[in-house]
């Protein structure tokens, strides 16, 4: 994809009056967020987080309440300041910034959408959307041309003109993309954005939001507490818990080889049918030594299982499966596949 | 068993934290408890112990409010006893019937003396004496009934006294079972049997008992300790009045006094800029409100209040205006206007941004609060002396006291809407890089704005409020014809000049509201 856009190195975030001596005594002693709670009084949101997002990603944090994961990303535009550790965004250090650097970064290159939307209630659509361009300090034609286009690329043009309040909850959260996408930021901070809204609706924005991220490639920093949202978005996974990232990995990865039972569990429920490919699951050609191969279908190995049952439904041959080159290079038979789709329970 | 969190529901688990609760007796209070938790109604529940021991009880099981409650009523059980065993019934009657006694004496001295020289001096001195004897008789009678009455007064105490001690025994385990389920909820509700809590209890009841068993009973307790203790407690340290007279009081007053004088000729300067600033301000909306034509002041009025408030409010402004100009008081009504309007444009001025201020700050806040609360229920003649000290009287003290008075509110409301504006908005402006400037302007007071229009308009209600006060240090206009009208009881003067203040308001306040709504509706 290209090169990185996003770098934490080893951020940790300690609430409490007494951060900085709890910080210097984790260091220290490796204390657990239960005894520092107990010794420091001071709650630890982001443990020791370090990854790196490339340009174009959709980088999903998947978490319970309280993980640390909306803690996590507001450190991205510096709402939260880390006790320890460092992070860039854009090739710039976001730590060493002034002020006025800062509020530079956050108006030009990082957009944020929040949960709760956080429009203001006195403004017209229009003027919410184009309130990141005010702060800059566009004039009026500019701001409003541009709000224009925005609002038109979520589907809201004819609403310019109304408040908030008169506007669903669906339609608030595409004033409040609009909003993020008005100054044409790089990066894209989603704080749930999702969550408040209604599973329709939910699934709707879903795929607006996926097809308006192909078009436009803004690196997207998605936060959520749905696997099943994470999966779908996501061309990457981490899993936060208790402030740490637990795994990370593309959605075939976390559903494949969770690293610990934490995941598993939420694994557990996932359809595996889209995001299991036949390469995981087949047996190389050199190991099969079922009936005879001649005639069977063929199959490539980037075919996922649902692809690969309806393959299966027409014939009583197993399946060949291809390298890109077209060699065979393993069979997949319907006991294999059965076991596929099952997961895990070899 | 799980009796630490005390909600389990068995049977069993319920006895065990009753019995951890009451310490001792735990199966005569579990069988009781269980018993009021039965019943429906009324419930017959009898603690001997408590009739007993009353208050001693409460102290012991650390019901407190018990405590207290039975410690009041026993002793004025016992009060009504000890006025009936010993209490000198009657005595002011004795003392009066002894003066008389004596008085007898002498004018029957003077008759027999002047017997043999003047007889008409020795009649008239001996008529002045049987009257008196008359008089005497009454006040022995009056005695010796109220003497008569200890029997009576007697027996009210005692039948008080065993009412509250059944009251007390029927009672104790109802406020017993009610402490217990508060204690389940939260166990640092006292529990258990404290006997050190006794002792304290005793304590508290050797403190007060006796002295006001005596100071109720004894007819000149100070006279009887005086001669008790040789004049110390009773004489130099009486027990019915607190032994400070007025030392300390004339003396801070006087320091008050000098502070005040030492201000007024140190920072005279001060004071009369603050005076020539508000005199400015009201000659210039005096200008506009009374020299310009009446004619052309209603038409803008009116249509003012057409334009930002609509119809209603524009025939209601007009029907005041004509009530004022008909009643002749035209001139005044508008003197007090400019009055208020100035005091209330002040208040704004600064109030808000203040408000502002102490919205964003809770260290600021919590100094002001303590000023805030003295601004707005200290009398207002408290600060008139001072005020007048420093100002003199006339329209800008008056302009200062409605300040004082009416800029509370509209701190105190700009500063609840600031604190108001939901952190989430604010987190959003910030991460599209708004500067505090830019989020003070564009987020923080739109979003308070309700709440600041509703104290500018308390402001207002509360300057009108202000205005007859106002007249007392010489500030012109409808106060001080209220103030006329007190002075000579002229009830119909005060109430057409209260309507006016009254029409006044409402005109203010009904602009300032159409427009404000009129801003939200746009």
């Amino acid at each position: 994809m290209g090169d990185e856009v996003i770098r934490l190195d080893a951020v940790w975030k300690i609430f409490g009056s007494r951060a900085t001596e709890a910080m210097a005594a984790i260091q220290q002693d490796n204390l657990s967020k239960a005894e520092v709670l107990e010794q420091f009084q001071c709650v630890v949101g982001v443990a020791d987080c370090s990854f790196s997002i490339e340009k174009g990603e959709i980088f999903c944090v998947m978490g319970l309440s309280g993980s640390g994961k909306s803690t996590m990303v507001r450190h991205l535009n510096r709402l939260i300041e880390p006790t320890s550790g460092s992070l860039s965004v854009l090739g710039r250090d976001m730590l060493g910034l002034n002020p006025e650097e800062l509020r530079e970064m956050r108006a030009r290159h990082i957009g944020m959408v929040f949960q709760h939307m956080a429009l203001l209630p006195h403004r017209t659509v229009r003027d919410n959307v184009a309130f990141p361009l005010q702060v800059r300090g566009e004039p009026k034609s500019q701001r409003w041309e541009v709000s224009q286009r925005c609002l038109n690329l979520v589907n809201l043009d004819g609403y310019e003109d109304r408040f908030p309040r008169e506007l669903s909850g669906g339609m608030q959260q595409r004033v409040g993309l609009a909003r993020a996408l008005a100054s044409d930021p790089e990066v894209l901070l989603m704080d749930e954005p999702f969550s408040a809204l209604d599973p329709l609706i939910r699934r709707q924005l879903q795929d607006q939001f996926m097809a308006l991220s192909a078009d436009m490639q803004k690196t997207t920093v998605f936060i959520t507490h749905d696997l099943d949202e994470a999966i779908r978005i996501g061309n990457r996974i981490a899993i936060m818990k208790d402030g740490r990232v637990v795994q990370i990995g593309t959605p075939e990865d976390i559903v494949t080889k969770p690293a610990d039972d934490y995941v598993k569990d939420f694994v557990e429920g996932i359809s595996r049918l889209k995001l299991v490919f036949a390469h995981t699951i087949m047996v190389p050609l050199d190991e099969y030594d079922g009936p005879s191969l001649d005639g069977a279908p063929k199959a490539s190995h980037g075919a996922d299982l649902d692809s690969l049952i309806d393959i299966s439904t027409g014939t009583d041959a197993p399946i060949v499966i291809q390298d890109d080159d077209g060699n065979d290079v393993g069979v997949i038979d319907k006991g294999t596949l059965l076991k596929g789709i099952q997961g895990g329970k070899a | 068993m799980s009796t630490e969190t005390g909600f389990d529901p068995g049977p069993k688990a319920l006895d065990s934290s009753v019995s951890q609760f009451v310490g001792q007796n735990a199966d005569y209070y579990a069988r009781e408890f269980e018993k009021i938790q039965g019943a429906t109604g009324f419930v017959v529940s009898w603690n001997s112990m408590a009739a007993v021991a009353g208050p001693l009880w409460g102290a012991a099981r650390g019901a407190w409010g018990f405590f207290w409650t039975f410690l009041v009523v026993e002793l004025f059980a016992l009060v009504q006893l000890g006025r009936g065993l010993w209490g000198e019934l009657g005595a002011d009657q004795i003392a009066r019937y002894e003066r008389l006694l004596a008085n007898i004496a002498k004018r029957e001295k003077q008759a027999a003396e002047v017997a043999a020289t003047d007889p008409a001096a020795a009649e008239s001195a001996l008529r002045i004496a049987d009257n008196l004897k008359r008089v005497a008789a009454r006040a022995k009678e009056q005695a010796d009934a109220a003497a008569g009455e200890a029997t009576e007064i007697l027996l009210i105490g005692i039948g008080l006294l065993i009412f509250v001690k059944l009251i007390e025994g029927l009672y104790a385990n109802l406020a017993y079972e009610k402490q217990y389920l508060r204690w389940r909820g939260r166990p640092s509700i006292p529990s258990g049997y404290k006997p050190n809590n006794i002792g304290f209890g005793a304590i508290l009841m050797v403190a007060i008992w006796p002295l006001t068993l005596f100071r109720f009973t004894v007819t000149d307790p100070d006279k009887l300790l005086a001669g008790l203790t040789g004049g110390f407690l009773g004489k130099t340290v009486p027990i019915t009045d607190f032994p400070v007279q007025k030392e300390f009081f004339a003396s801070w007053a006087k320091k008050g006094d000098a502070a005040f004088d030492w201000l007024s000729t140190n920072f005279g300067d001060v004071f009369n800029g603050v005076t020539a600033g508000i005199r400015a301000i009201l000659d210039g909306l005096e200008i506009v409100l009374i020299d310009t034509p009446w004619p052309v002041v209603m038409v803008v009025l009116v249509v003012m209040a057409f334009r930002l408030a609509g119809l209603r409010v524009a025939i209601f402004t007009a029907a005041s205006l004509i009530y004022l100009a008909m009643m002749g008081l035209w001139k005044i009504s508008m003197i007090t206007v400019a009055l208020i309007g100035t005091g209330a444009a002040l208040c704004v001025v600064i109030g808000i941004p203040l408000g502002i201020w102490f919205g964003k700050s809770r260290r600021a806040y919590a100094f002001a609060e303590p000023v805030l609360d003295f601004m707005q229920t200290m009398p207002a003649f408290v600060y008139l002396i001072p005020i007048i000290a420093f100002f003199g009287t006339g329209k800008p003290p008056g302009v200062l006291a409605t300040i004082i008075f009416a800029m509370p509110p509209v701190i105190r409301l700009t500063a609840l809407g600031m604190r108001g504006v939901p952190e989430t908005t604010k987190e959003a402006a910030v991460a599209f890089g708004c500067s505090k400037y830019q989020l003070l302007m564009n987020v923080e007071i739109p979003l308070a704005m309700p709440s600041i229009m509703t104290g500018i308009n308390q402001t207002i209600l509360m300057s009108l409020s202000m205005v007859v006060i106002a007249s007392l240090i010489g500030a012109e206009g409808l106060g001080a014809l209220i103030l006329e009208a007190l002075q000579y009881a002229a009830k119909g003067q005060g109430l057409l000049g209260g309507l006016a203040i009254l029409f006044c308001a409402m005109v203010i306040d009904r602009i300032a509201q159409g427009m404000y709504r009129r801003k939200m509706e746009s």
